[in-house]
């Protein structure tokens, strides 16, 4: 395989506080492939999102990152952004007061600037934002309220799709953005992400569970433990894990067969 | 419910007995004859009764303060004494031994037995009785270490530069009325020098009590903690049970030079007057510290005595770094009066204050936080948090809140919060439901109230501050 | 006492009192002889000085022709004054509304007068004594009036004392907008009573949106019946002395008030607000959101008290006041207090001078906005946060627009945003 990575991991350690969360990650994805990242509670599998983005608070410590060949880790977040790595939260934060209408028009604008495009006419963009929230099953009028204010749960992750579908990514990381759904808010997401495979885009699905990857099929799914991905393989490693817990593949292995259960549930 | 909390409430005061000791008592009145007395007596320097003559001028022009939210007849202070020492104080007693036995039966009657106190908790105690430091034991260990830890009187003697240097420093003799008045007629206090680097092997402790009747009691506490040391303070107060009202005007000043660290903390039990309000202690107190850099004072306090309280012990954060902390406990019950809470300045660069207040209000009781919190334009990078709680124990009580905040730099970050509760029915029920009484119930639920200023306190004094509040509430519900 | 006073006073003694309102003035004016001239040390005014007053001289008053801007797209009752004098018609055809010059008014007046506005304020003392504009408006039992009626005051120089006086009756509902503006150095007073009787509504605004020349005290007062409900919003920009009291009583059972406030403040202006609720009745609940944006040397004042009476038991009542300070000259003093007296009620306030949240800012990064823009957001959305939620759209986005143009001065001097 001679195609150029599009998203490359290598070594990357980073910390929260005084506490090693990601200790020596290696991640390779090419242009429109989907990987999967499962793995147990305190694997690290938010900090990745939140420091390929440039969350405050996570450090980096050691090694590097490179979005379609540009240095990701030295930039600031909104370049990031506009370099086309997006992240769909997995909790979504409240900003009332700024409307959702306002601040994607921002963004969109910041997005194109960085391409060298003039700021979309409102008119245009209006029409695109409404068609938007069409995809995602959002009435029009969430475009008007405080972004994510007083949104259910259900909502907000739409809300991401819908940000996702305006400023067309490179690269998605979706932060178990299945937590919390019932199964057609579940399938909204879904068809949000599978409109938007067009074989340039990738996607990292962040999930706990294989009930997602049933609507978004991996190529290639990673377990993360302890801050590292200690196993890949296909789509059928997800359906193993489902049925085998994590424990058989992390070093601290569970005694109690209730705490092995949770794993998987 | 509140006619059993009423006469629930209707309990003893427990320090309240009167020590028959013979004292010498100055008769009531001041004047610059009576500082001159009081100056004479104490043997001092010159200069020592030239600096009370000063602030007795100033005390003289100043007007009393009224905007606490505290309601009293007028003090008279020509009805007061200004001088009493126990007889056998005459000739100092050089080590325990000589102490009048009677008076050490007191301290026992308080559950401070000093011999026992020695030889167990390892705290030094200085006990101030009525205006005479009565004795500081563990003097020798702390000598070892450097530490000055004696009666203010005898520090004008023996450390008068330091007392020079360091007295009215913090709180200036016009800072207020009642520290002017203080300035004027103390009569004695601890003094507390810790060298640097120094980490006081012990907690050092202060007890007060006034004893003889119509006196007033001004002592006067002056800590000086050196570049990088450390030392706990701990001071308790009682008093005899008298249908007079009787006046308590301290100071204490501290001063906490680069890098050290002082914990004061203080269980109040003055007495608080009887059901009808009759009585009980005017407790005026002015307590202050400043914190150099990298600094950190930390005030704890459980106040459940006096008649009325006013009482605001204060952090001058003047250095880069520095921490201040206010831990409190307000209890109020029958008719008393409390107006407390704290000044935060900040100053200096990236300062931090904690602020944590419980008010507990029953009875006919009044209990009001009052607090400054102020960001001085060199303050960058400073953050304040304030948390006062508020508990009402009953429908004739009153819980209130007066905390100003104010800033004037962009990056410096103040948050208060406050929230008013009472014992809810809900809880009381589950708590009996569980087999509790609820008495029981209710001491469990004030004391989970007050559970993160206890915490801060040295732990002998976390359960003494316990019991006191389970004895203020005794009986709080039928 | 004051020069200012002294001189304001006697434009009274010297003119004729054989209005209506004669007693009452008469009673005020002795008590304003009984009151002590406001100074540093009088905890009200701890942080406002008043030497303005004296030292500046007020412009000479010009009959420069005034029309107050429309709002787009919103249908209301329009009543101006320019310079204390009436200029527009006053309406006499909505049903079962009666509104009448303060000057004209008799019976209904005499019941709103002074009924409701405290005797503790001073200046509203003054305004007692002098008021001379103003409306009185008297809603009838069951009556909805469904269009707003905005009182509009533009003065340019000189002195106004402003009272309008306003009943809403039982089962009624009405919507009001106090909109005071003004150029040049300039001295006014303005105050507005409230009563609003059983299940009665109102929904009400004040704008004091002065130019930075101008003096002006005044308030908004109400009365809260049995099971009312008030809902009040206010917008406050600073000038060269503004001071604002709000005061809701709960004289009824059940009542329910709201009280949003929003300053945004720049050069040296003063904006001073000052709130108080007295739950004198169980049952009653309040909640107060009040903002604040203070740039340039500004200086923003805030008191807000929540007085819970012995019987008022099952109170709610909830005080927030936030605040951004842009630069280290501006000035933000805050006094959030609490007085009860009722154990079975709930209470809190919180009180925060602070910046942004980081994580709002990092979610916007996040989407390719840049840190400036997204700062700039935050702030506006900070303090649009309360207007985007009023009942009336066009009003919102009238409002918004006043905002945005002064926000726009300010926006340069938000930390982490650099001079464009």
């Amino acid at each position: 395989m001679s195609q150029a990575a599009l998203l490359s991991v290598k070594g990357l350690e980073a910390k929260v506080e005084d506490k090693t969360i990601l200790k020596g990650l290696d991640l390779e994805i090419k242009p429109g492939e989907v990987h999967a990242i499962m793995g147990p509670n305190g694997a690290g599998k938010s900090t990745l999102g939140y420091v390929l983005s440039g969350r405050e608070g996570y450090e980096v410590v050691g090694g590097e990152a490179t979005l379609a060949g540009t240095e990701l880790l030295d930039i600031d977040i909104e370049e990031r952004s506009r370099a086309g790595l997006f992240l769909a939260f997995q909790y979504p934060v409240e900003i009332p007061g700024v409307s959702n209408l306002e601040f994607l028009k921002s963004s969109v604008d910041a997005h194109r600037e960085a391409q060298g495009l003039e700021p979309i006419s409102s008119k245009e963009f209006l029409k695109e934002a409404r068609e938007a929230c069409k995809q995602v099953n959002l009435p029009a009028e969430f475009l008007k309220r405080g972004v994510n204010e007083g949104f259910s749960g259900g909502e907000k992750k739409r809300n991401e799709i819908m940000q996702m579908l305006l400023l067309k990514p490179k690269l998605c990381i979706l932060d178990e953005s299945d937590s919390g759904l019932d199964i057609d808010a579940l399938q909204v997401v879904a068809e949000g992400v599978n409109s938007m495979r067009d074989g340039e885009r990738s996607f990292v699905v962040v999930t706990h569970y294989q009930r997602l990857l049933d609507y978004i099929k991996p190529d290639f799914v990673h377990v993360l433990s302890d801050g590292k991905i200690v196993k890949s393989g296909d789509a059928s490693l997800a359906l193993e894990l489902e049925a085998q817990g994590y424990s058989w593949l992390t070093e601290q292995r569970s005694a109690d067969p209730i705490e092995m259960h949770k794993e998987v549930m | 419910m509140t006619e059993e909390i009423d006469k629930a409430l209707a309990r003893q005061y427990e320090a309240g007995f009167v020590s028959d000791v013979e004292s010498e008592t100055f008769p009531p009145g001041l004047d610059e004859d009576v500082i001159a007395r009081i100056s004479a007596r104490k043997e001092e320097p010159e200069w020592m009764l030239e600096w009370r003559l000063k602030a007795y001028r100033t005390w003289k022009e100043m007007s009393e303060p009224e905007w606490a939210h505290v309601d009293f007849p007028k003090i008279n202070y020509q009805d007061i004494s200004y001088y009493s020492a126990p007889k056998s104080m005459a000739d100092k007693p050089k080590s325990l031994d000589e102490v009048d036995p009677e008076l050490l039966r007191t301290y026992e009657k308080l559950g401070i037995p000093l011999v026992e106190q020695q030889m167990l908790a390892g705290v030094a105690v200085d006990a101030v009785f009525d205006s005479v430091s009565v004795v500081t034991t563990f003097r020798e260990k702390l000598e070892e270490a450097g530490v000055i830890f004696c009666p203010i009187s005898e520090a004008v003697h023996k450390y008068p530069d330091l007392v020079k240097k360091y007295l009215g420093s913090v709180v200036p003799q016009k800072d207020n009325y009642f520290a002017a008045l203080n300035c004027a007629v103390f009569t004695d206090g601890s003094f507390v020098y810790i060298p640097k680097g120094v980490r006081c092997p012990m907690e050092l402790s202060t007890y007060f009590r006034i004893n003889e009747q119509n006196t007033g009691q001004f002592e006067r506490t002056l800590i000086v903690a050196d570049e990088g040391s450390y030392v706990s303070y701990l001071e308790g107060c009682t008093a005899p049970q008298r249908d007079e009202n009787q006046l308590h005007a301290a100071v204490v000043e501290l001063v906490a030079m680069d890098d050290a660290e002082i914990k004061y903390s203080t269980v109040q039990n003055w007495y608080p007057g009887d059901e009808e309000g009759r009585g009980g202690i005017y407790n005026f107190v002015t307590k202050r510290g400043i914190c150099h850099t990298n600094a950190k004072i930390s005030w704890t306090q459980v106040e459940t005595g006096s008649s009325v309280t006013w009482k605001y012990p204060s952090c001058v954060l003047k250095g880069d770094n520095s921490i201040g902390e206010f831990y409190s406990v307000a209890l109020t019950r029958a008719k008393q009066q409390a107006d407390t809470g704290t000044k935060m300045i900040h100053l200096g660069k990236n300062t931090r204050s904690t602020i944590i207040s419980k008010g507990i209000s029953a009875g006919r009781s009044n209990n009001s936080y009052r607090g400054l919190v102020r960001m001085n334009p060199g303050a960058d990078g400073a953050r304040n948090f304030t948390q006062c709680d508020s508990l009402l124990i009953g429908d004739q009580c009153g819980a209130h809140t007066f905390p100003y905040v104010e800033s004037k730099n962009p990056s410096a970050i103040v948050e208060h919060e406050a929230t008013t509760s009472k014992v809810s029915d809900d809880q009381l029920f589950l708590c009996q439901q569980r087999g509790l009484d609820p008495e029981k119930a209710v001491s469990m639920i004030v004391n989970g109230f007050c559970k993160e200023v206890f915490k801060e306190l040295p732990m002998e004094f976390a359960v003494e501050a316990g019991k006191l509040l389970e004895i203020s509430l005794e009986g709080s519900v039928g | 006492m004051s020069n200012w006073l002294t001189q304001a006073l006697a434009q009274y003694q010297s003119s004729d009192s054989t209005d209506w309102l004669s007693a009452a003035r008469e009673k005020s004016l002795q008590q304003l002889h009984n009151t002590a001239w406001p100074t540093r040390k009088t905890e009200n005014w701890r942080y406002t000085p008043l030497a303005c007053l004296e030292r500046t001289s007020v412009a000479e008053p010009t009959n420069d022709a005034f029309t107050a801007e429309s709002i787009e797209g919103l249908e209301c009752i329009e009543i101006v004054f320019v310079n204390g004098k009436l200029v527009s018609e006053l309406t006499d055809n909505i049903p079962g509304v009666s509104i009448s010059l303060l000057s004209e008014s008799k019976e209904s007046a005499q019941n709103l007068f002074q009924k409701v506005k405290p005797e503790h304020h001073v200046f509203g003392l003054v305004n007692d004594v002098l008021a001379s504009a103003g409306v009185v408006i008297d809603v009838d039992e069951s009556v909805v009036v469904d269009t707003p009626i905005r009182l509009v005051h533009w003065q340019n120089g000189g002195e106004s004392h402003v009272r309008h006086l306003v009943r809403v009756g039982k089962g009624a509902s009405l919507a009001v907008i106090e909109e005071y503006r003004g150029d040049n150095p300039l001295v006014a007073t303005q105050y507005a009573e409230y009563q609003l009787e059983d299940d009665a509504k109102l929904n009400h605004y004040r704008f004091a949106l002065h130019t930075n020349q101008a003096m002006v005290v005044g308030g908004s007062h109400f009365n809260l019946s049995d099971r009312s409900e008030l809902h009040s919003t206010l917008i406050g920009f600073g000038s060269l002395l503004s001071r604002v009291d709000i005061d809701i009583n709960h004289c009824g059972e059940h009542a329910m008030a709201t009280q949003n406030s929003v300053y945004l403040l720049e050069g040296k202006e003063i904006f001073d607000l000052h709130s108080n609720v007295e739950h004198t009745k169980p049952n009653g609940t309040t909640e107060e959101n009040i903002r604040g944006i203070v740039g340039d040397e500004a200086k923003a004042v805030f008191n807000g008290r929540i007085h819970i009476h012995r019987h008022a038991q099952k109170t709610l009542a909830e005080l927030n006041n936030r605040n951004l300070l842009l630069t280290n000259k501006a000035e933000v003093n805050t006094k959030p207090e609490l007085e009860i007296y009722a154990d079975d009620v709930r209470c809190a306030h919180g009180a925060t001078v602070a910046e942004l949240d980081t994580k709002a800012l990092y979610y916007l990064r996040s989407r390719g906005v840049s840190e400036q823009e997204a700062r700039i957001m935050l702030n506006f959305g900070f303090i649009n946060e309360l207007i985007e939620q009023l009942p009336l759209e066009p009003l919102v986005e009238w409002l918004q627009g006043e905002l945005k143009r002064r926000f726009n001065d300010l926006r340069n001097q938000i930390p982490g945003v650099e001079a464009v």
